[in-house]
């Protein structure tokens, strides 16, 4: 089978698999085992055009990109090279057509050939532009009017910004920050930076950037206040530290909506948000600061599978939480700021529910829980090991009758255990240092020794 | 200057009362040129004194005597007269002269071993080292050479005797490291891997100024032990000088990245590690302490599923060791059973090993005796470790010291550790 | 060389006795730089040392022991092939080993007590770490037949299955002393004077 056919094959599909990022499902609160076949599809390829719809900016080219390059289906790589094509010739980076162009590499036929002409317009026209912008520039430097040349400054940086010369843009941007004589020019200074500074992976100018717009004397007007709280989450999520990351998306307020498309949609925020929680809030956080989170219910509205697997998990449901993980995965995998996170939390996921399925039996007939875990008996075993062994579940697992038993360590033993240690432990410390106090005696006696 | 007649008198007419013997040490000192001087000649008188009666004469006769090489090389009959002296002569008035009688002993020790008998200098020096000993807690010069005389004669077990004291008084740095050192290999080659590492401990964190070999190679043979015990090596403890803290790691890469391999716990990479420096640990004749770092993570590997599982089949557990059959996972779990080091049934019917926790519930006689004996023991070091205290905080060299150079000395973990106990 | 207090622990039947008595009585004679080695009775000092079941002891001296008097020595050789099957954990090879050798009337006693204490020893350490094996491994183990070795684990009450050849361990019951005099009282008081002053 050659690459077109299945480039065919992807086309129709669209209609049935655009619910992972907020598409309307059925029946979302039927868990999609018993959905059998049709909505919240795992295995069926996500629906680029409503994907892409949610963004807005470069980040569609870029995501565009990703998923080309991550997808491993070339049916679907070329869609997505497709529209990014189409997305960029609206645009005005040259250089990145060229990128494009290079990776279609002639598949898609006359169409999508390289347009010398095109590029040689873009690039005329840039030049004239960007020259214009410099004298201007140079002109408001010799007349001193700071409005002024924070605007050339900022101007020249979204120049370079459309361009894709992002490096260029974040100096610009940043020289903005000398001129700025409002907060308002401060938060904006902040969220160019970090703008661009998302794209560019340099997560530290992220948070660095946000806590110097928080800084500010005056009260953020809520939309601001949300840009922040994403970016900031995204900045933690890059560091892996996902709890923090959980708190800045759960505390995202509603007024975001689709304001901060060119960076995060809003199904992003109930996405990262809900795994990261799972991942690394306990029962009682995940109670209060997620489900009854009434700001947060409306993201999570949007994407109903997440607000029914955080559901199930609460409920214990955990097959069913699972599954809709494992529905959810292949598109996660594909979004260009989760995918490398998604096995770290979705191992965390797990084993949260494992300690939480075992915590309150005495025994946990292996066969059932790993029913419950969509797993086999032996896997099980390895994980339950894993989990013993960082002491992580207090139980002993009777391989032979594939049972877990719950350990309830004999307080007077454990003491006895201890109290015998720590008596070893001291005696070898007190008599060491008995030696060594003798030691540096005798050798302070000699050093004085040879003084005299 | 005095004849040896003139010496010999003396020590015939003086070696009665403590007074008498007190002034006999003075004349001695005063002819000890004078006796050097005439060395060969002193084999003679030494046959007109009596050892056990005139002790510090004999000895000082004695010394001079075989510290002349000549002396040392033609008498047949040199190892049995120092012999026979070490057996009868009295501790009281050796005592009085210790240098000589180490000097002594010395000898004894040399020819020994030029002799390539050390087996012939191991009871000598055991009788010299009581003799010598005001208490069993001082450690002698003759200490090490003891140990080196039992290594050398592989009379390890000989070397216990005086491995099982506690000493705390030590007058030479150097008698220390090599004292425990031997000390660390004797108990090594009699497995007692605990006191060995003890021993071992004991000598990378003695204060040093400068490193020296015996460290190094000492801290090459605790990182074995270490690994032996626990599966992995502990950092240095806070009082370990920094001299050893910033250099010992350096002079002993093959034995750290040794230590890394094991941590991975897999089997083949732990074998590829040995092989790449197969002829450093040779050399530094650490091979067979090496391959039992290699059984140890077997057993390492054993001991963490009795932890986790309740039962498990042979075949699991083999898979889990890296051991080839579930008959080679039975038969090493038989020997962790008998070596005490895990607890479990086999059960062959079924292939399945049940692990049961420790079945010591800390009531029987025996227990209650031991847990009084280390009470006892440890009432007598909490009362050592106050009067030390004690004993510093009213010592005049000490205050001022401290006063001067806190910072600088490390006197101050006695502050920290003991009141936590006491 | 008087070697009376080994000759008499051999013939008293204290065999336990033995390794300790020779060990100090060859670092006795060799202070006096006898030359010992020519008239030493190693395999009895070799044996003593397996008997205590102090292997490292008997491999230090195997060691020490020079080339010549080995070679000469067969029965010294065939000793200390008892004590490589117990240092490699060969459980069956030390059956073979004691076995496959025709003792002199000066150790004979102490190979057979040997090995009554080792059929013994191991026997225990069956009971201890089996729940349930197959007579061809108790066979093994204690150096019978499959007929004996049966016939000596039911006389200690295990079970057979003819079916299937495994026999039931039955686990010995441990008796453990109890009781306290009340002198440990006395101490407890003293014990807790010590912790609060």
């Amino acid at each position: 089978m050659d690459g077109g056919d299945e480039g065919v094959v992807v086309a129709p599909m669209g209609d049935e698999s655009m619910c992972s990022n907020g598409g309307a499902v059925a029946d979302p609160r039927r868990p999609p085992a018993s959905s059998g076949k049709a909505a919240a599809g795992g295995g069926e390829q996500m629906d680029l055009e409503a994907y892409v719809a949610l963004y807005a900016g470069r980040t569609r080219v870029s995501r565009l990109l990703f998923i080309a390059e991550r997808c491993g289906n070339e049916g679907m790589q070329l869609e997505a090279l497709r529209m990014a094509h189409d997305e960029i010739k609206k645009r005005e980076d040259s250089h990145l057509y060229r990128e494009v162009i290079a990776k279609i590499g002639g598949r898609l036929g006359p169409q999508y050939a390289l347009d010398q002409t095109w590029v040689d317009m873009v690039d005329r026209r840039a030049e004239v532009r960007k020259e214009k912008l410099e004298n201007e520039l140079n002109a408001y430097k010799t007349n001193l009017i700071k409005e002024s040349i924070r605007m050339g400054y900022n101007d020249l940086a979204d120049f370079f910004y459309a361009h894709g010369q992002l490096g260029d843009a974040f100096k610009n941007y940043v020289r903005t920050r000398d001129y700025c004589t409002s907060s308002k020019h401060i938060s904006q200074m902040c969220l160019n930076v970090i703008l661009v500074s998302i794209e560019l992976g340099q997560y530290m100018h992220v948070s660095n950037y946000v806590s110097k717009a928080e800084q500010a004397p005056e009260q953020l007007d809520p939309i601001t206040h949300s840009k922040l709280r994403c970016a900031a989450g995204l900045a933690y999520l890059e560091t892996k530290k996902y709890k923090l990351a959980a708190r800045k998306f759960l505390e995202t307020g509603p007024e975001l909506g689709n304001n901060y498309t060119d960076v995060i949609a809003q199904q992003d925020v109930a996405t990262y948000g809900g795994l990261c929680a799972l991942a690394s809030f306990d029962r009682t956080e995940l109670k209060n600061k997620v489900i009854d989170n009434i700001n947060f219910r409306n993201f999570l509205e949007l994407v109903p599978e997440v607000r029914e697997l955080i559901n199930d998990f609460y409920a214990s449901r955990y097959a069913s939480c699972l599954e809709y993980l494992e529905n959810l995965k292949p598109n996660l995998l594909l979004d260009i700021h989760l995918h490398d996170h998604v096995e770290t939390l979705y191992t965390d996921i797990r084993h949260k529910a494992i300690i939480q399925y075992t915590h309150p039996f005495i025994s946990v007939d292996l066969l059932t829980m790993a029913g419950a875990f969509k797993t086999s008996v032996a896997g099980l075993e390895k994980e339950l090991e894993a989990l013993i062994t960082e002491d992580k579940i207090q139980a002993r697992i009777d391989s032979h009758n594939k049972i877990l038993y719950a350990r309830h360590a004999d307080q007077r033993n454990t003491t006895f255990q201890r109290v015998l240690q720590t008596g070893v432990e001291f005696e070898r410390d007190a008599r060491a240092m008995l030696l060594r106090a003798n030691l540096i005696k005798q050798e302070s006696i000699l050093r004085a020794a040879r003084k005299l | 200057m005095e004849s040896v007649e003139a010496v010999v008198a003396h020590i015939q007419g003086l070696s009665g009362s403590q007074e008498e013997v007190a002034h006999l040490h003075s004349l001695l000192k005063q002819s000890e040129d004078a006796l050097r001087s005439q060395a060969a000649r002193l084999g003679a008188f030494l046959h007109q004194l009596d050892p056990s009666v005139h002790s510090l004469g004999y000895l000082f006769l004695l010394e001079a005597y075989s510290s002349d090489p000549v002396c040392r090389e033609q008498d047949g009959d040199f190892l049995l007269s120092i012999l026979e002296f070490i057996n009868s002569c009295s501790a009281e008035q050796i005592r009085l002269a210790p240098e000589k009688f180490i000097s002594v002993c010395k000898s004894f020790k040399d020819k020994v071993m030029q002799l390539q008998v050390p087996i012939q200098g191991i009871v000598p020096l055991r009788t010299a080292i009581r003799k010598l000993q005001a208490s069993s807690e001082q450690l002698t010069t003759l200490h090490s050479d003891y140990l080196l005389l039992c290594l050398l004669a592989k009379c390890y077990k000989a070397g216990l005797s005086i491995l099982d004291d506690d000493i705390f008084e030590v007058d030479q740095p150097r008698d220390l490291f090599l004292y425990c050192y031997y000390g660390g290999m004797v108990n090594i080659g009699l497995k007692r891997y605990r006191k060995a590492w003890e021993c071992l401990h004991n000598v990378i964190t003695a204060p040093m100024a400068t490193l020296n070999a015996i460290a190094v190679e000492a801290y090459k043979k605790y990182i074995l032990v270490s690994i032996i015990l626990n599966g992995q090596v502990p950092s240095f403890p806070k009082y370990t000088s920094s001299t050893a803290q910033r250099n010992l790691k350096s002079h002993t890469q093959p034995y750290i990245d040794l230590a890394n391999c094991y941590a991975t716990g897999t089997f083949s990479e732990l074998e590829g590690c040995i092989q790449t420096n197969l002829e450093k640990f040779q050399a530094d004749s650490n091979l067979g302490l090496v391959k039992q770092v290699l059984s140890s993570l077997y057993k390492g590997n054993i001991q963490r599923l009795t932890q986790t599982y309740l039962t498990l089949s042979l075949q699991d557990i083999a898979n889990a060791a890296q051991l080839k059959t579930p008959r080679e996972a039975e038969m090493h779990v038989l020997q962790m059973i008998q070596d005490g080091e895990i607890f479990a049934t086999i059960n062959q019917k079924d292939g399945m090993v049940s692990f049961h926790e420790d079945p010591e519930q800390y009531k029987t006689c025996g227990m209650i005796e031991h847990i009084d004996s280390s009470i006892q023991r440890l009432m007598a070091l909490s009362k050592k470790l106050g009067s030390l205290d004690e004993h510093m905080s009213c010592d005049p060299a000490y205050l001022t010291r401290i006063g001067k150079e806190r910072p600088r000395f490390d006197f101050d973990e006695f502050d920290s550790v003991p009141h936590k106990f006491l | 060389m008087d070697l009376s207090p080994i000759q008499n622990a051999v013939a008293s039947g204290s065999y336990a006795t033995i390794a300790d008595a020779c060990d100090e009585l060859m670092l006795q004679v060799a202070s006096r730089g006898i030359a010992y080695q020519e008239d030493w009775p190693f395999t009895v000092h070799l044996l003593g040392h397996i008997f205590a079941n102090d292997l490292n002891s008997a491999r230090f001296l195997w060691k020490s022991i020079p080339q010549g008097f080995k070679e000469s020595n067969p029965e010294l050789v065939a000793a200390w092939r008892i004590g490589q099957c117990l240092w490699t954990r060969d459980y069956a090879g030390v059956y073979d080993a004691i076995r496959g050798f025709e003792w002199s009337p000066e150790v004979a006693g102490l190979v057979t007590a040997f090995s009554e204490n080792y059929t013994k020893k191991m026997f225990q350490l069956l009971s201890s770490a089996y729940s349930t094996i197959g007579v061809a491994d108790v066979a093994h183990f204690l150096g019978m037949s499959e007929d004996e070795a049966t016939n000596y684990a039911s006389q200690h009450g295990w079970t057979l299955d003819s079916s299937s050849k495994m026999l039931t361990v039955k686990k010995p019951k441990t008796i453990t002393e109890q009781k306290l005099d009340p002198s440990k009282l006395q101490r407890l008081t003293e014990y807790v004077f010590h912790l609060e002053h």
